[in-house]
């Protein structure tokens, strides 16, 4: 528990230094703020741009506000995504290359501490961005699209974030498992597509699938997910979470021969 | 919803885009060892919006 405490702050302390404390967030409120805007401006987007005969006539349905912030979260699992993978590939294997690794490695360390306070930090970190990315989105839907309960939000970042750290947990424990940060970043994102490529082809019937979460997600705005399936869903994400940091942690022990001087 | 308004609800936009460009352009030039020449990563920097400064930080300092 010392361990961690300490890991943790050495975490939090890198994690200014190098600026993901601010740079991520700024990216996830900037996506949730352009996903409403462009909507609002749409019309005028298309009428400048241009291309259009002379006295074209558009009618655009006004879209409700549950669809944009389900554009929101989309915006999130593309890009949100590829800027987590990238922010945290290098974790563990970066800092066996930089050295940092070294000066930790000779001294008794506890490696589930060592695996836990960087899982803790970055976790920390992305739930906090998707949190303020989503609140700004909101705010921007209530001002162009008119209201939303706050209930049903909560609802969906709440589902929503076990997901973030199902991602976040595979990133890390690539991290640990392989020798760059590159290569963690490649897998890590392969496993992504790969999954949701399986559950597309083959999920339909799947209800009880991780890979869903996100869409069970959106399904709280309209209306409400099947509490079963949904409950499966996520008992199943946690476990996976629970094994890969185990796996995770010992990997990084296993690695620890790798560590450039 | 009138002009003026509308011009202060897309402030933040403006307002967080400067603030990663500065962010990344200050950790450049007190960045020693960066991966690449400082010129290029400056100019992608200051003309690629948003995408530039996370590429910066993601790939131009060397800390992965």
């Amino acid at each position: 528990m010392k361990h961690f405490a300490i890991l943790l702050q050495k975490e939090w302390r890198e994690n200014i230094r190098n600026y993901k404390i601010f740079w991520i967030p700024a990216i996830f409120i900037l996506l949730g703020i352009t996903e409403p805007v462009v909507n609002y401006f749409l019309p005028q987007i298309l009428e400048s741009s241009g291309g259009l005969p002379e006295g074209a006539v558009f009618e655009l349905p006004t879209p409700p506000p549950e669809q944009i912030l389900t554009a929101v979260m989309e915006q999130f699992q593309t890009i949100g995504m590829v800027v987590l993978i990238l922010a945290y590939m290098g974790t563990i294997a970066g800092e066996r290359k930089s050295g940092t690794a070294t000066l930790l490695y000779v001294r008794p360390l506890s490696f589930p501490a060592y695996f836990l306070s960087k899982w803790g930090m970055a976790a920390v970190v992305s739930l906090a961005s998707i949190w303020l990315g989503f609140l700004a989105g909101y705010y921007y839907t209530l001002l162009f699209f008119g209201n939303l309960e706050v209930v049903k939000l909560l609802q969906m970042v709440g589902t929503y974030s076990v997901w973030v750290l199902l991602i976040l947990t595979v990133v890390l424990t690539a991290s640990a498992a392989l020798p760059n940060g590159g290569l963690a970043a490649a897998s890590a994102f392969a496993m992504y597509l790969l999954a949701q490529l399986v559950d597309g082809l083959f999920g339909t019937n799947w209800a009880v699938s991780p890979v869903k979460i996100p869409q069970y997600a959106a399904a709280w705005l309209t209306g409400k997910p099947d509490s079963g399936s949904l409950g499966g869903a996520i008992a199943i994400a946690l476990l996976i979470i629970l094994s890969l940091s185990a796996f995770g942690s010992w990997m990084a022990w296993k690695n620890k021969a790798r560590t450039k001087v | 919803m009138d002009q003026t308004t509308l011009l202060l609800a897309l402030l933040p936009i403006l307002v967080i885009q400067l603030a990663l460009m500065i962010f990344a352009l200050v950790d450049l030039i007190k960045n020693p060892n960066p991966n690449g020449p400082k010129w290029m990563w400056g100019i992608v920097i200051v003309v690629i919006n948003i995408i530039g400064p996370i590429l910066y930080f993601v790939l131009g300092r060397r800390n992965y």
